[in-house]
């Protein structure tokens, strides 16, 4: 049968197999935390309980995914067919190591399970959320600042995204039946133009009187860009680095497509309050060009609202991907990321509670951390 | 009928050395400290300061309404022999808003929009005196009456956004008045509001203390307000009353350095741009943690004395021989409060204009307001925000445009600019027509030599962006210099030219205190050899002192490079000191223009002469008529039929067949290139009177003939428990006691951000701030009488490079 350690094991094991996150966090922090003064807003945060936990928290699953390899004793996939439904702290006689958290229904290791989701939630919630404010941004900008037409006609748009119910959309956009249209793809191909768009916009109205910066500048973006953009939208990098599965993608198409028009309401009233200001007319009348002053003039005073905005985001972002998980859209059945794993947790609940706990905490542990985070930030950009 | 005005003898309000400290997390910040004063029934109050100096926490500190941070720590506020520091919660209640009441800058940030005015009115009664809901109708309905307001029912009736802002700054003072309180605490009541209708304000609460026997303080910072207002003055200044005494005291005999300097700073009718200038004085207000030992004022006095004045800590000391007054400062004795300040720079020559360089003629400007966005039905109405506007500006002449808000002043700027175009008429400048090129179509030449100053100096700078490279941006969207190198040479020069230091390349806008801020402005507006400059109330939201130092910087630089400057401003006095030509706009016309003295002398446009009459002056040998307008400036999508100015002219009935009614006036040129819109017959113009004259009898200063030997008066040292420096963490942390004082009243100010207090403020905390970063504002904020000229200046900076 299988043996058991006691739950004093089970607690030391957890923050002994954690030991890569806690010598991260000590790097990281220790001196974040001296040299606060010089760190500009990044450094403020140290400066309240609430941003130091936020801080801590997020860093934690951060470097846990970064180091989920060494961390997960076992391979989140990996069945180990005597440990099916074991309770914390049973012992696997092949490997004499521990299944901290027990095992699930399908005999894997609830606790390498939890860690390795973290990786899955950790890349798709960021990098959606960075999508969705490029493109909010994007078309935020000349709604704000033109107004007019431009405003009624996108904001229309914006509304139509808002009204429609996005659990339905999900559904909609992973059936099988509209996965297999282009549909997907050339959405993706759409919200992935829009950084290079950004970028580009951003240096060529900055250095447009300067060819040396100019020409470096854009041949990057593009390069880059072009890059990502064949290996994510074509799956088609020359290199073999970027790739991104269909899955995937379909989710992160559907995330940037439901939280966008969040984003563009945001920056649009943004840029509506900030264009009155004096520097704002002050450019203008040195000519400047309308886009030059979205991008340089109006976007960094805007930035504030827009970090917090962010983080919360990401916190949205992240329940989003477990609620898709816990629908069973999307992502692989056996994917270990934290919804799927409650889903599948979810129905044994009333003989077996210990699966589902793990990714539950580690789902709730982390929005709470970025939300701390957006609220200690918050805090800090009103005293400016 | 209160106890007060029974018993005249006994003061109402008795201040015994009122120390006031914040405390925050990381120390405590004295805000006030030893400051005594006391108010007789009926007696009027007036404190003066610059931004930081305090004056607002007295009068907070006298309702013990110092939020939770603020903390009376020393000395007694005695109000009816009461001693306020002891009162409990309840009592303190009952004494808020019913013996004592306040009255803010911001009127609409005191009234409660959701309500009526009528039933905020009534509150006052049924909460204080307990009466019946009709009793408080009929007391509340009585006192709106009290204030002047025309049709007090329908007032009653309605909300407060429905009235325009004077009105509600007469509801704010009715709610005062209605629990007829023996103290009435004005802070900057009316900062926030035109002149024409602040006159209004000021007459009626000038005629407070006299109906209903209030006595009042009156916080400002506007000295002509003073003067006109109150019988007494306290004159404020890091943290410390310096001087005390009756008005005609302290104006005409101040006995303290800094209040000469105020005066000296302020555009008087004396004061003129070629023989005398202002005066600013030199440096800054210190923080609350770098208060000098001795006198705070010593490091920026003239008359500073090593040894005597930081010697010791100054108590006020009475000045022998007048009443009452008494002074800060141990050398009064010792110092010609007459003479002239030394070096100051006299007697240059007028300017000569050179050829017309801008020439508008006939401009309209007229804005189309759709009635529906989406579906764009609707007629649509027009506003007229310029008409007919014609005028000429030569090279290196300033041309000041002179209106209250809503003129269309702003309009005509942005249509100079480019940033709107004309409908019709014409614009030239020099000999291109602009009038329908809009920024984006105007060639690189053409938007550098037009370009502007702007009024907020909080707002002028981006944030995100360091003072150089704003500089530098500009210089390469003008053209100027081939290279990075060459453009950020020409940057630096140009900070030379506004007197900053060059270390100011890397420093971030929040760095900055607001006359810095608006020098930054000032070198961007010349970076590309404008040739002419719209300055857009430049200096209305600096603090006096600095105001002085920004105006002479902008016309050294004027006269310099030979530039045509339209200075707009609602401020005639600063007008008539810098302008060589003004116009006077009136809901979109010109109603009069000239040179500046055809302006200030008569014969006037009845607008001008009320407008005139308007400004308050802070010279007690000034004698103005005195005019009031009835009403408010009516709305530019509706105006009046004919002459835009017959609904509040007082000449109206002069007119022969009503022809202000029904027709708008023809210019009609008078002597000299003199212009005037108006149908009054010539003969009523000849019969005008000055506005303003000097009295006569100018008196000969008695206490000044002979400067006493030795020092003062030494007495007892200042009761201050606390001491009177706040550690720099202190400072840095809670911003400075500024930003506490600040977010106590954080509504208002969050409304009225272009305002000179609020700024003020808000430069404050900056500069508390910045001490955080271990980076000291340099001194140079106003150049001082002992400073090189700006030639020299320029000079050294040419060998510096070599």
């Amino acid at each position: 049968m299988v043996e058991y350690v006691g739950p004093l094991s089970v607690i030391f094991g957890v923050l002994k197999q954690f030991w890569p996150v806690w010598v991260g966090l000590i790097v990281v922090l220790v001196p974040s935390f001296m040299y606060k003064k010089r760190l500009g807003l990044y450094g403020q945060l140290f400066d309240s309980g609430v941003g130091i936990a936020g801080v801590a928290i997020c860093f934690f699953w951060l470097f846990s995914a970064i180091f989920a390899a060494q961390i997960a004793p076992f391979d989140p996939l990996g069945q180990f067919a005597i440990m099916k439904d074991s309770l914390p702290g049973a012992i696997e006689p092949a490997s004499h190591k521990v299944f901290l958290f027990g095992g699930d229904k399908l005999a894997r290791d609830v606790f390498s399970r939890m860690v390795f989701g973290s990786q899955i939630v950790l890349i798709i919630a960021p990098a959606a959320t960075a999508f969705a404010l490029m493109v909010g941004i994007t078309l935020g900008l000349p709604a704000g600042y033109y107004g007019g037409r431009i405003d009624t006609f996108l904001s229309f748009l914006a509304n139509l995204v808002l009204a429609f119910p996005v659990i339905l959309l999900f559904y909609l956009l992973v059936t099988p039946g509209i996965t297999e249209t282009p549909i997907p793809y050339g959405m993706a191909g759409l919200f992935f133009l829009f950084p290079i768009i950004f970028f580009s916009t951003l240096f060529y109205t900055r250095f447009k009187n300067r060819p040396d910066r100019l020409y470096l500048l854009l041949g990057l973006t593009l390069v880059i860009g072009g890059w990502v953009y064949a290996g994510l939208v074509f799956n088609a990098d020359p290199l073999g680095i970027v790739h991104i599965d269909p899955n995937q993608l379909n989710i992160f198409v559907a995330v940037v497509f439901a939280s966008s028009p969040g984003v563009f309401r945001i920056v649009r009233g943004l840029v509506m309050d900030i264009k009155t200001r004096d520097y704002v007319a002050a450019a203008q009348t040195r000519g400047e060009s309308p886009w030059y002053i979205m991008l340089w003039e109006i976007l960094p005073n805007a930035r504030g609202p827009l970090i917090v905005d962010a983080c919360l985001r990401i916190g949205y972002t992240t329940i989003l991907l477990g609620t898709l998980g816990y629908f069973g859209l999307g992502l692989a059945p056996e994917s270990p990321d934290w919804g799927t794993a409650i889903k599948d947790a979810s129905r044994l609940l009333r003989s077996f509670i210990h699966p589902a706990l793990p990714p539950t905490f580690a789902l709730m542990s982390f929005v709470l951390g970025l939300n701390l985070l957006a609220d200690a930030l918050r805090e800090q950009s009103m005293k400016d | 009928m209160n106890e007060a005005v029974r018993n005249p003898a006994a003061p109402i309000l008795e201040i015994e050395n009122l120390s006031i400290s914040f405390f925050t997390r990381r120390g405590e910040i004295p805000a006030v400290m030893d400051f005594s004063c006391s108010v007789q029934p009926g007696e009027a109050m007036g404190i003066v300061g610059e931004s930081g100096c305090g004056k607002s926490t007295v009068s907070l500190g006298i309702m013990r309404d110092l939020s939770n941070i603020g903390k009376i720590v020393g000395g007694s506020i005695k109000f009816k022999g009461k001693d306020m520091g002891e009162l409990t919660p309840e009592e303190l209640r009952s004494i808020r808003g019913n013996e004592i009441a306040m009255i803010y800058q911001e009127p609409m940030a005191s009234l409660n929009p959701a309500m009526k005015v009528g039933q905020q009115l009534m509150e006052v009664p049924i909460l204080h005196d307990k009466v019946s809901k009709e009793e408080a109708y009929k007391r509340a309905l009585e006192t709106v009456r009290a204030v002047r307001l025309p049709d007090p029912e329908r007032m009653m009736r309605s909300y407060p956004h429905q009235l325009s802002g004077g009105q509600q700054q007469r509801i704010v003072i009715a709610m005062a008045l209605l629990s007829k309180p023996a103290l009435l605490l004005l802070d900057e009541p009316t900062t926030a509001l035109d002149v024409t209708v602040e006159a209004g304000i000021v007459e009626l609460v000038k005629g407070l203390g006299k109906e209903f026997g209030t006595s009042m303080i009156f916080v400002s910072h506007n000295l002509g307000l003073i003067l006109e207002t109150c019988d007494r003055i306290t004159v404020m200044y890091s943290g410390e009353a310096v001087e005390t005494g009756s008005v005609k005291d302290v104006f005409d005999r101040m006995r303290h350095p800094y209040t000469q300097g105020l005066f000296r700073s302020i555009p008087l009718p004396g004061a003129d741009k070629n023989s005398r200038p202002l005066i600013s004085i030199p440096g800054q207000l210190p923080l609350p943690h770098e208060r000098p030992k001795g006198c705070n004022f010593g490091p920026r006095c003239q008359h500073f004395v090593e040894g005597l004045c930081n010697a010791d800590e100054i108590p006020m000391i009475p000045v022998a021989g007048h009443d009452n007054h008494y002074s800060r400062c141990v050398r009064f004795n010792e110092i010609d409060w007459k003479a002239e300040p030394v070096n100051t720079r006299k007697n240059q020559e007028p300017i000569k204009p050179g050829a017309p360089m801008l020439q508008i003629d006939d401009l309209k400007k007229y804005y189309k307001v759709a009635a529906n966005e989406i579906f764009g039905g609707g007629e649509g109405r027009v506003v007229k925000a310029n008409e007919t506007i014609s005028f000429t500006a030569r090279e290196s002449e300033t041309v000041a445009i002179v209106g209250e808000s809503g003129c269309g002043k702003s309009t005509l700027a942005k249509v100079l600019l480019g940033l709107e175009t004309a409908s019709s008429g014409s614009i030239k400048l020099g000999n291109t027509e602009i009038q329908s090129t809009s920024i984006d179509l105007r060639d690189v030449k053409t938007v550098s030599s037009i370009q502007m100053v702007f009024q907020n100096p909080f707002d002028t700078l981006n944030p995100s962006h360091s003072v150089g490279s704003q500089i530098i941006r500009t210089l390469e969207k003008f053209g100027v210099g081939n290279t990075p190198a060459d453009r950020r040479n020409r940057m630096l020069e140009l900070l030379d030219l506004v007197k900053l230091p060059r270390a100011f390349e890397t420093r971030m806008p929040r760095q900055l205190s607001g006359g810095q801020k608006q020098r930054i402005g000032v070198a961007r507006a010349f970076a590309g050899n404008a040739k002419v400059v719209v300055a857009d109330e430049p200096v209305s939201a600096l603090d006096v002192s600095v105001q002085a130092a920004v105006t002479e910087l902008l016309m050294d630089i004027q006269r310099q490079n030979k530039t045509t400057m339209l200075f707009i401003s609602h401020d005639l006095s600063v007008v008539r000191y810098i302008a060589d030509r003004v116009v006077v706009m009136y809901l979109g016309h010109i109603v009069e223009q000239g040179t500046t003295d055809q302006i200030f002398s008569p014969p006037y446009h009845p607008y001008t002469e009320a407008l005139l009459s308007a400004i308050p002056i802070a010279d007690t040998s000034v004698v103005k008529k005195h005019i009031v307008l009835e009403g408010d400036i009516p709305s530019a999508m509706n105006p009046p039929s004919g002459c835009p100015f017959q609904t509040r002219c007082r000449y109206k009935s002069q007119v022969p067949g009503g022809l202000c009614d029904i027709e708008v006036p023809p210019v009609r040129n008078l002597a000299g290139g003199h212009q005037v819109k108006c149908h009054l017959p010539q003969d009523v113009f000849d019969k005008m009177e000055p506005v303003i004259s000097f009295a006569k009898d100018k008196d000969a200063d008695p206490g000044h003939g002979a400067p006493g030997a030795g020092p003062g008066f030494v007495g007892t040292p200042p009761k201050r428990p606390r001491g009177k420096t706040a550690s720099p963490e202190a400072s840095a942390a809670g911003g400075s006691y500024e930003e506490s004082e600040a977010s106590s009243r954080l509504r208002r100010e969050d409304r009225q951000e272009d305002r000179s207090e609020t700024g003020e403020r808000d430069l404050g905390e900056t500069e508390g701030r910045q001490v955080g970063w271990g980076s000291q504002i340099d001194d140079v904020d106003a150049p001082s009488p002992f400073e090189s000229t700006i030639d020299e200046r320029a000079e050294d900076a040419d060998k510096k490079k070599r």
